[in-house]
């Protein structure tokens, strides 16, 4: 394939990725990565690699707008990371151990595996609005792990207090062991604890975990950009493609609802997994 | 009498970031992101304009960051005008953005006397740095 059809594709996944990851929440990476490695024969690495740039790009596009707006907690994400940044550097060492140890089919196969658990995650989402009779816990008590928005529907400043930090921390560190591993942001995974274990307000997990997920990328990908797994002629064309497909999903199909867009899209992430899986085999 | 760290009815810490914290957070996420796309824009379209005979193969199997990632590689691929070097560049600063997030965080946490959330912010950016210069280049 010509240079420029290939790096026009790899564009078009990541718009492709950037708008399901905006609109339902997942993350491009989880589109980018495997199209990458299956439909473009990307070595894993790279393609992990180029997963990460895309996080940092749809971070950084989602992410402005929710710290200018006050959505993402500054204070509680920034807690969080003493978990998942961990947890990356744990995930992303022991993906280029294994890639020298020339085991990319065996990471192919657990990513696909992966890719199949966030089906059930993501559909396991609370959303609850606001939670109500929150009891913080004295970690939470002593770091000040609460907070307030404004909520355009309610017009009307609501406060938030986080409860359970321990088990939350434990799932943090996991996320971030996944998210290093396979340059996927995993969010599903950090919106879960922010939701069932601090228990905070759904626009509020939701934009702190974007917030997250950007400082796990930036851990994971450092790892992979300084090993030299990280590709800049397949990663740029996927970040820019993730950016604009971002922005087009943050900006021109608000009314859709997250969970609309993930039974949409769930099918196709459970194909690509399948065929991950399969590449991963040996099998056509 | 005073409360122990452990006691569940201490009174809640009542440390909170100031709006210009959030303000800066948000020029530096527009800012970052804005100047490495347009950087990884520009030069990924002169790089394939000069590479118009290569191939997807070709680019997959090769990977030109290795000569890059280091402060005088970086710097003399700049000067001689290697579209690698530029690409690599762009790279990095869509890297920095969460980086510099975190540490105009410290930065606020620590103004505002905030000791405990500046401890935790410190080590994030530590930890950080580790796997960027020490655990990844010990796999190159």
């Amino acid at each position: 394939m010509e240079l420029a059809l290939f790096v026009l594709l790899v564009a078009l996944a990541g718009i492709l990725g950037g708008l399901v990851g905006s609109l339902s929440g997942l993350g491009g990476a989880v589109i980018v990565i495997p199209v990458l490695a299956v439909v473009f024969g990307v070595p894993f690495p790279e393609a992990a690699g180029a997963g990460f740039i895309t996080i940092l790009a749809t971070s950084s596009t989602a992410g402005a707008a929710y710290v200018r707006d006050r959505l993402s907690d500054l204070r509680i994400g920034m807690f969080l990371e003493i978990a998942t940044v961990p947890g990356a550097l744990v995930g992303a060492t022991l993906t280029v151990f294994l890639v020298h140890q020339s085991l990319e089919d065996a990471l192919l196969v657990a990513l696909g595996v992966v890719l199949l658990a966030i089906i059930p995650a993501s559909l396991a989402r609370r959303n609850i609005e606001m939670p109500e009779q929150v009891q913080p816990d004295a970690r939470s008590r002593r770091l000040g792990l609460r907070g307030s928005y404004y909520d355009a529907f309610h017009h009307r400043e609501l406060d938030y207090v986080a409860a359970e930090t321990t088990p939350a921390l434990g799932v943090m560190f996991g996320a971030g062991v996944v998210s290093g591993a396979f340059g996927i942001g995993g969010g599903v995974f950090k919106v879960l604890a922010l939701e069932r274990y601090l228990r905070l307000p759904m626009k509020v997990s939701t934009a702190t975990s974007n917030f997250m997920i950007g400082v796990t990328a930036a851990a994971g990908g450092g790892v992979m950009l300084a090993a030299g797994f990280i590709n800049p002629v397949i990663a740029a064309p996927a970040a820019i493609g993730t950016a604009l497909g971002a922005y087009i999903g943050s900006s021109l199909l608000p009314g859709l609802s997250n969970r609309t867009v993930r039974l949409l899209f769930l099918p196709v992430i459970a194909a690509l997994a399948i065929e991950t899986i399969l590449r991963g085999l040996g099998l056509p | 009498m005073t409360s122990s760290p452990t006691d569940p009815n201490r009174a809640i810490s009542d440390h909170q970031l100031p709006p210009e914290a959030y303000r800066r957070m948000t020029v530096i996420l527009r800012g970052g992101l804005l100047l490495s796309l347009a950087v990884l824009a520009v030069v990924l379209s002169l790089y394939v304009a000069v590479h118009s005979g290569s191939t997807s193969s070709q680019t997959i199997a090769s990977n030109p960051v290795l000569n890059y990632l280091s402060v005088p590689g970086l710097a003399s691929g700049l000067a001689h005008g290697s579209l690698e070097a530029y690409l690599t560049l762009g790279l990095l600063v869509l890297l920095a953005t969460p980086i510099l997030r975190v540490a105009s965080g410290f930065y606020y946490f620590e103004k505002e006397g905030d000791r405990p959330l500046a401890a935790i912010t410190f080590t994030v950016l530590v930890l950080i740095f580790l796997g960027l210069l020490v655990i990844g280049p010990l796999f190159r």
